[in-house]
């Protein structure tokens, strides 16, 4: 009797976290684009280009004299840094890593397919990781653009310069592009552990960071805008009673301790959120 | 990844990489504002040489439609034989032709001569009747690097050929003379010979002119920036030339540079700045300017249409500059306008 000789069969090895991480990132980057948040992400984004276009006409309308603010005169590359300052820092760089970073995790537990990506021979934090830079690939290829468009808009009006506003705006996409890395771990850390992430998020970016930056002491250095703010390179605008009290307790650290101290807080933002995603049991709702 | 995202990621990447690439060529090359505007202000300026005692510029169409220019205007008729003159003389109509002037003085180099000065004006020239009408006057057409280069001197021009100074060197004539190129459509130059030659030669070869001096441009940027007519001047070179007697040389303050500019639309707002030699001769000088305000400010409560002008005076600076900033709103050209009426009616009557 022939008895047929056992097939020897490959050890099946799991794939690496990297490999998986670029396949969900894969996935992931057209879901977020094309998702209903876009619409969100084109109205926020398409705002201050709207706004700067605006700006360029009422100059051009004023045969290229300076704009004015409160009577003060203002070039092209001031009002370019208050667009900086105001609109992005202060506002779309914290909303988009607030709705984009909690939901890196939460969205899939809420439409109830988490079970679908954990179920996969993959490690639970390759998931989280290939959302992440999925989000930081979807907000930085968005955000930026929106930003050189107002850059060209703006900048040239009222005697400015391209060429020499050119420096500066490289600097910005630098300091854009770490925030959003920065709100988006911090954020995507929120989403896998916290029950109401978004609230929680909102609270943190709108509540306790704003607040704590206009108090005097060590507590600014729990935030993430205290350590972005000072990679900027405009100068704060003095538009509010609250920016004022902000200037006057402005404490800027160094360029080298607020680049470490802000790789230190993505590092252990998403180290700490991939722990979560491990150890945590995802329970869903019937 | 589907081919909607692709084309997304490729499209954002595209917007990236022509703004770095336009941006990178604006810092490297440095290509002015008016690449992306029609301003343009100052791109004549590498006609002016570079060593000119002063510099200025004026965005003629700016100011000629001014609210300010209208209203006056409308309130003060001003006789149009001035313009007319020139018209005749030159074939060009300050109020339509000219968009732009650039103007320079340059010091002149041992002649007995006084120095000399270049208009480089923009707009619209009619090449043939401001040749044939300067022929009229008795002026020249040579040929200049292929261009033509109508010379003429101011004797010629009134009708005197023959009253030359006996002791005039070949070197003061080439100097007394002036000139007018049409350095390409649309850009005239006018004004001593040499220095309308040398517009031609930067014209066609380039070379040292005045953008490259580093000290200047910074002080065109700042003056530039928001004013539609402006000068810079080195104000040492001017003295030096202009034969004070030392008793009045002595009292006038070490200012090295001097800036005008002004904005006119609907009224006139400006600054004047003097750079002083050190630090102590700027605060003196602010101390002397803040004095005379203040005496300004007292005689001017019993004018109220120019106190408005006189509080908006005010000195700044740090370091080595004193700036003088000024206001004069469109009601005191009103008010002036209207008492020059009233002066008319009570003369009539």
């Amino acid at each position: 009797m022939n008895v047929a000789a056992p097939v020897a069969r490959a050890p099946r090895t799991e794939p690496t976290v990297v490999a998986s991480a670029a396949r969900v990132f894969d996935l992931s980057l057209g879901q977020m684009l094309w998702s209903r948040r876009s619409v969100f992400l084109a109205i926020l984004l398409g705002g201050p280009v709207l706004l700067a276009f605006v700006v360029r006409v009422l100059s051009a309308a004023t045969r290229f004299g300076p704009m004015q603010i409160n009577g003060a005169r203002v070039g092209g590359p001031a009002v370019f840094g208050m667009m900086i300052w105001l609109l992005y820092i202060r506002f779309i760089v914290p909303v988009l890593g607030v709705f984009y970073g909690t939901s890196l995790i939460a969205d899939e537990v809420d439409d109830k397919t988490i079970t679908y990506l954990f179920t996969r021979p993959i490690p639970r934090r390759a998931v989280l990781l290939g959302k992440y830079f999925a989000y930081v690939a979807c907000t930085v290829l968005l955000v930026l653009p929106s930003v050189m468009l107002v850059f060209f808009l703006v900048v040239p009006s009222g005697g400015g310069s391209i060429g020499e506003g050119f420096p500066s705006l490289m600097k910005d996409f630098g300091m854009l592009a770490v925030g959003l890395l920065a709100y988006g771990a911090v954020f995507a850390f929120a989403g896998a552990r916290l029950k109401r992430p978004l609230v929680m998020g909102l609270v943190f970016a709108f509540g306790w960071e704003p607040g704590v930056m206009l108090l005097p002491g060590y507590l600014k250095r729990l935030t993430v805008a205290y350590y972005l703010q000072a990679l900027v390179t405009h100068q704060m605008p003095q538009d509010s009673a609250v920016s004022m009290i902000m200037q006057v307790f402005h404490e800027v650290p160094s360029v080298f301790v607020s680049l470490v101290s802000l790789a230190v807080i993505i590092a252990v933002a998403l180290w700490a959120a991939g722990r979560a995603v491990e150890g945590r049991e995802y329970v869903l709702d019937q | 990844m589907t081919t909607r995202t692709r084309y997304f990621v490729i499209a954002s990447l595209l917007v990236l990489t022509v703004g770095v690439g336009t941006g990178l060529v604006a810092y490297y090359v440095g290509f002015p504002t008016s690449a992306f505007t029609t301003e343009g202000g100052t791109q004549e300026l590498r006609y002016v040489p570079r060593d000119a005692a002063v510099v200025a510029f004026a965005n003629v169409q700016e100011i000629m439609t001014s609210d300010l220019r209208q209203r006056i205007k409308a309130a003060v008729p001003i006789p149009e034989n001035g313009q007319q003159e020139f018209a005749s003389q030159t074939g060009i109509n300050i109020e339509t032709d000219i968009d732009r002037v650039v103007g320079c003085l340059q010091p002149s180099r041992g002649t007995a001569m006084p120095g000399a000065g270049l208009v480089v004006a923009t707009g619209r020239f009619d090449v043939g009747k401001i040749e044939s009408l300067m022929r009229e006057h008795g002026a020249q057409v040579e040929t200049y690097r292929d261009r033509r280069l109508i010379v003429g001197t101011p004797q010629m021009m009134h009708g005197d050929r023959a009253s030359t100074a006996p002791d005039t060197t070949p070197t003061d004539v080439a100097h007394s003379s002036f000139a007018v190129a049409f350095l390409k459509p649309g850009v005239i130059a006018v004004g001593s010979t040499p220095l309308v030659r040398g517009a031609i030669d930067q014209d066609a070869t380039g070379g040292d002119n005045i953008t490259m001096n580093d000290e200047v441009m910074t002080q065109v940027k700042a003056v530039d920036s928001g004013n539609n007519a402006w000068a810079i001047g080195r104000f040492d070179a001017l003295q030096t030339h202009a034969h004070l007697p030392p008793a009045v040389a002595s009292q006038i303050p070490p200012i090295t540079w001097f800036s005008i500019g002004t904005h006119i639309n609907g009224g006139v707002r400006g600054t004047l700045t003097a750079q002083t030699r050190d630090v102590d001769s700027a605060n003196n000088l602010r101390d002397v300017v803040r004095g005379f305000l203040g005496l300004a400010k007292m005689q001017a409560g019993s004018k109220p249409e120019v106190q408005a002008m006189i509080q908006s005076l005010a000195v700044e600076g740090t370091g080595n500059a004193v700036t003088l900033s000024f206001m004069v709103p469109a009601q005191v050209f009103d008010a002036a306008a209207s008492r020059r009426g009233l002066d008319d009616r009570q003369r009539r009557h």
